[in-house]
Formats: structure tokens, C-alpha cells, sequence
């Protein structure tokens, strides 16, 4: 994944085989759905190298659980390959990877637990006080929000300065700096926030509904009244 | 085998070639927030000025990485879909 993940555990005592267990399971996690790493299962699979029936069996619950999904949009698009025939389910696995670590912890006992990748971070036995990063200035937050237990996700333009394209217009979104996405799990919230982003300026009538905060390029920010409930006073 | 996670993918409908709909699919889970989606009546949005705060913080929650992967994905799908 190429994702600096950290833990942070709360309670007064800190069971450490759990938490090996728990990085060795985002180690694995990795190895077996890096579709840059030609070793692989991934990419074995587009490879041709390796049969799915093969494959790993939480590999195969995965291409499962796509397959059932492709299966139920009929007349849909699904988007897990952006080759045709190939499979790469890596947009999901950095959240799905978290929360299946986080699971892992809960089960060991952990009740006080954060969990963030690369920006994005569930955490559980709050309260936690998340900020929610400044899209210009990188020292400062936005708003901070105060959560018992959830998943908070953020897409934007503003990380590395990558080029996004909006979908709609085929071009760089343009009005949307940055949207947030509170969920249960992270996988969710991901999801959610980056299929808004994508959407630039619908994005922000298609989240209505959930827990959301996006800012705009104006610099105007827009709350669902879910998210401003949240909101640290 | 049982596992901890909500898998999510994004379909996308396309009419005349635009982009008409975009969907998030939940297989397992979130039925609330399932519901929610499907919802026709839109909540009021709270609009305020960006503020940049330092305000004491136990993680911060920012743009990712993995976001391009996704938007690749998104644009994908609608390519196929255009072409389709």
C-alpha cells in the first residue's frame, strides 16, 4: 500500500502480541492485494499465473463479494478494474485493511483504539478529538469533529498536489477542495468521500445524507447537519 | 470464513453520454446508511466560512493517496461506460 499506518492504543495495558498480530495482518494484506508487486495474488490472478479458485481464501471472499456486487448492478458499472479483464480492488483495501486490523484489536480486548492510514482513520472508546486538515494551510485544521467510535475519511486535491479529474467534465474538479466522510467502517467512509470528491460539484447534494463536510474552493464549507452535529463546540 | 468488513464499489449510469448517477453499492452492513441513500428529501446544508483552527487534536484526517486510485477507477468506468 505504501501507507504509513498508526496505532494508538489507549488502555492502560496494551497487549502486544494483538498488536503484532495486527501489523503482520496489514503486512499481509499488502503482499496479497498490491497490484504493484508482480508476486503478488493480484496480480498473479491478471497475470494469468494464478486460478482465483487458487487464491487465498480471504482473496477469494473479496472477488466474491465483487463478483455478487458486479451480479446486483446489472445495467451498471463497476470499478474495480481500470484495465478491461483485469481486477484490482486496491482503492478499497487501504480502508478494508484498517478496519480488519481494528476488528482484530477489539476481539483482543482493545477498547481505546485508533487506527489511521495515510489520512485516514476509524477509531473506537472516544471521546476522540479528530481535526480535519486545512486544504491550504497544512498546520491548521478546518473544523475539528468529536467522535466515540467511527471512521473518518478525506479525499482532496490538496495531498502531493496530484491531478484529479472530475468524471462529469472530464477535467480537473474545479470548486471542491476537499470532502470529508464520517462512516461506521472505513472502507465506507473512504468510499463515500472519494466518490464525492470525484464528483465535484454534485458531490455535495449526492452526500447530503450522510455525515459529511465539504470545502469549497471559495473557501465556503458545507455541512450535512449529521457532521455539524459532531463538531467540537 | 466471516469477515469484519464492508465492502464497497461505485456504479455509475451515464445518459447521453454524461454522467447522470453515481451510487455507492454497500454489500454488507450500513443498512441505515443504505436507507439514508435512498432517501429522496435532501437535509438542509450548513454553509460558513473556512476557518483554519489550531485546535488541540488527537489525529488529523486528510487527502490520501489512495483517493487516485480511485478517481482512476471511477474514470474507468465511466470510459467503459461511454464506450459500452
Amino acid at each position: 500500500m505504501g501507507t504509513a499506518v498508526t496505532v494508538e492504543i489507549r488502555d492502560p495495558v496494551v497487549p502486544a502480541p494483538a498488536l503484532e498480530r495486527a501489523f503482520a495482518q496489514l503486512r499481509w494484506v499488502d503482499r496479497m492485494f498490491s497490484t504493484y508487486d508482480e508476486h503478488s495474488q493480484i496480480s498473479r490472478i491478471n497475470a494469468g499465473v494464478l486460478d482465483v479458485r487458487d487464491a487465498h481464501p480471504l482473496v477469494r471472499e473479496v472477488l466474491t463479494y465483487c463478483d455478487a456486487l458486479r451480479a446486483a448492478t446489472h445495467g451498471y458499472f463497476d470499478v474495480r478494474a481500470p484495465l478491461p479483464g483485469a481486477i484490482d480492488p486496491s482503492g478499497l483495501v487501504k480502508g478494508w485493511a484498517v478496519d480488519l486490523a481494528f476488528a482484530g484489536l477489539q476481539r483482543a480486548g482493545v477498547r481505546a483504539l485508533c487506527i489511521e492510514a495515510g489520512g485516514d482513520l476509524r477509531v473506537t472508546g472516544g471521546p476522540w478529538r479528530i481535526g480535519i486538515r486545512h486544504p491550504r494551510q497544512h498546520e491548521h485544521v478546518a473544523a475539528v469533529v468529536v467522535l466515540g467510535s467511527g471512521a473518518v475519511a478525506t479525499s482532496g486535491a490538496y495531498e502531493r498536489g496530484e491531478h484529479i479529474i472530475d468524471p462529469h467534465t472530464g477535467r480537473p474538479p474545479t470548486g471542491v477542495l476537499s470532502v470529508t466522510v464520517i462512516d461506521r467502517t472505513l472502507a465506507q467512509a473512504d468510499a463515500h468521500a472519494t466518490t464525492a470528491f470525484a464528483m465535484g460539484p454534485r458531490g455535495p447534494a449526492w452526500s447530503a445524507r450522510m455525515t459529511t463536510m465539504t470545502i469549497l474552493a471559495d473557501e465556503q464549507v458545507l455541512l450535512t447537519p449529521s457532521f455539524a452535529r459532531l463538531r467540537a463546540a | 470464513m466471516t469477515t469484519p468488513f464492508s465492502l464497497v464499489q461505485v456504479r455509475v449510469t451515464l445518459t447521453y453520454g454524461r454522467l447522470t448517477d453515481v451510487q455507492t453499492v454497500a454489500l454488507t452492513g450500513d443498512g441505515p446508511h443504505t436507507q439514508a441513500l435512498n432517501a429522496r428529501a435532501e437535509p438542509i446544508l450548513r454553509r460558513e466560512a473556512l476557518q483554519a483552527h489550531s485546535a488541540r487534536i488527537d489525529a488529523v484526517s486528510g487527502a490520501t493517496y489512495t483517493s487516485r486510485v480511485w478517481i482512476a477507477s471511477l474514470r474507468a468506468a465511466i470510459e467503459r461506460a461511454r464506450r459500452g
